[in-house]
């Protein structure tokens, strides 16, 4: 899968699990800057990752991810 | 020794003065010692067990980044978190669990006297247990490198700011530090000193006074009324946070003035407006550490189930929680309950934003009060359960509360005006650090405002500070 798609599909996720239609992905967006992504909705969030793209995460990649960017490094690899 | 014993007087600017004239490549040495005869002087025979978990995190972490295959790693990654996990369980659940065998023989009238356990807690074991296998699990996450020189391992696991209660620090912040510590930076010295004298106040005044009068009520609870018993169980939230608020400042401040940062452990949590914002402001090193450690990989091997898998890893999660300050029901009652409200607050989430939206209520001043008001009514229902001697008490305090009144208990009236005057100070520089930051005393442009603020600080300390006062409360944790 091309990156401008995964990056496309992936903000689809994004705006289902937080509820907000205006957001927008970049590499840099961290948990930070989104309303609402803390340790509970993350778990939310992996989850419809791995159904929508029908992959599976290991706990490492989890702690891997500190930034978008990285999360979708690591969906891409595992394609 | 602690920090409001008067040997830490002595010993801390002794410390600094041979820490800073030291040349810097043996400086992490002298923190080293320091900290080995700061821990000896409460007990030294406790030492050996402190010197026994280093090793064998030492020895375990060089093997896991030795090892190559994947099984091996993991081998090495349990057999030290089950080895220096035994002491902790040793001293803390032993003789609780040898009184529950007692009194469940005697629940089925299984009478002959068996002797009862008592053990001292070593002070500090939960807290560099953590440290220690947190540092274990980050070696084995690869997030982190084994650290070669078990000088440095045994200093982060016996740093004597963070011993005895925290904050619970992760070897990813700390060990670069030691590994390269810092020229005498005049900034970080004042601030440092400036926190520690806020953590003196915020505990010799705020929370021994209010511990007064919550243990003349939590102590006699026959005796109360559910007015004053009520107010008590209002006051001892305060308690808490400034008891450990407190004390993690003099910790945060002692390794400032050190040139050493470490993290902040309380972030104003009175004014969250939900448990969830409240579990990031409230003993964040603690949460931190159990989100990472605890909750992630459970919500990990739950996340099938959806919202329900974060809900039980949530309630797993401060089960543990609640465990770890003690062996008692009473707190894993009050464990249950923090995962009570957080899985409902994970719950009804979604329909919230979207009725917080819909009003555009987040700005609203009655809402966010509201929030506040209600956030720490749950808290505090929550911390009668912490702070009842057992169950029974606790459902005591609940009964009074809904179905006696009378007249306020004042008890000494100087003890009782002078803990509610100290409270609303501190509560008056949380509010105006919270909501209005550009009102500064303490670290006002204009020198004699600052002069002015230190000062009457120092007074308030030597005049109305409890100097024969009791222990931190996380010590006994």
């Amino acid at each position: 899968m091309e990156r401008t798609e995964l990056v496309t599909k992936l903000t689809a996720v994004f705006r289902k699990v937080f509820n907000n239609d205006s957001l927008v992905l970049t590499d840099e967006l961290t948990a930070n800057d989104v309303d609402n992504w803390d340790s509970l909705s993350h778990m939310l969030l992996i989850t419809e990752i791995e159904n929508t793209f029908s992959i599976k995460f290991k706990l490492k990649d989890l702690n891997k991810m500190r930034k978008v960017g990285d999360m979708i490094d690591i969906i891409m690899s595992k394609f | 020794m602690v920090f409001t014993s008067f040997n830490f007087l002595i010993f801390f600017p002794l410390l600094v003065a041979v820490y800073y004239i030291a040349p810097i490549k043996s400086r992490w040495l002298v923190l080293l010692l320091f900290s080995y005869f700061f821990y000896i002087n409460i007990k030294p025979v406790f030492s050996l067990l402190l010197g026994g978990v280093t090793l064998s995190t030492y020895v375990f972490t060089r093997l896991i980044d030795n090892t190559t295959n994947e099984s091996g790693k993991k081998a090495y990654l349990i057999i030290n978190i089950i080895l220096i996990l035994l002491p902790l369980f040793f001293f803390k659940y032993f003789g609780q669990i040898n009184n529950s065998i007692i009194s469940l023989l005697e629940s089925v009238h299984l009478r002959w006297p068996l002797p009862e356990i008592k053990l001292i807690l070593p002070i500090g074991i939960s807290f560099y247990t953590f440290m220690a296998i947190g540092y274990t699990i980050d070696v084995y996450r690869e997030e982190i490198e084994a650290e070669k020189n078990l000088g440095i391992v045994a200093l982060f696991i016996s740093f004597f700011p963070l011993i005895l209660s925290g904050p619970i620090e992760r070897a990813k912040n700390m060990l670069p530090q030691f590994n390269l510590l810092k020229k005498l930076d005049y900034e970080m010295v004042v601030q440092g000193l400036k926190w520690m004298l806020w953590g003196y106040f915020m505990k010799l005044v705020v929370a021994d006074r209010i511990g007064i009068y919550v243990e003349a009520i939590y102590d006699n609870l026959q005796f109360h009324n559910g007015t004053s018993i009520l107010f008590a169980s209002i006051l001892y939230p305060f308690q808490v946070y400034s008891d450990l608020g407190g004390y993690s400042l003099l910790a945060i401040g002692t390794a400032k003035v050190l040139g050493i940062n470490v993290i902040q452990n309380f972030n104003r949590p009175f004014f969250s407006t939900t448990m969830s914002e409240f579990w990031r402001r409230w003993h964040i090193s603690l949460i931190s550490w159990l989100t990472d450690y605890v909750y992630t990989p459970l919500s990990f091997t739950f996340r099938k189930y959806g919202v329900w898998g974060i809900v039980i890893a949530l309630l797993i999660t401060f089960m543990i929680s609640g465990i770890w300050h003690g062996a008692a029901l009473t707190f894993v009652v009050w464990g249950f309950m923090q995962g009570i409200f957080l899985s409902i607050e994970a719950l009804l989430k979604n329909r919230r934003t979207v009725f917080e939206k819909k009003y555009n209520l987040n700005n609203k001043i009655f809402y966010i009060s509201f929030g506040i008001l209600l956030t720490f009514i749950l808290f505090a229902s929550s911390q009668i359960f912490g702070r009842a001697n057992n169950l029974n008490d606790a459902f005591l305090v609940y009964r009074k509360i809904f179905t006696t009144s009378g007249p306020l208990f004042i008890g000494n009236p100087s003890v009782f005006i002078f803990s509610l005057l100290s409270l609303s100070l501190l509560l008056a520089k949380d509010f105006t650090d919270e909501f209005i930051p550009g009102f500064l005393l303490f670290d006002s442009k204009n020198k004699i405002i600052r002069v002015i603020a230190y000062s009457s600080i120092i007074i308030l300390i030597l005049l109305i500070g409890v100097f024969d006062g009791g222990q931190f409360i996380y010590f006994k944790f």
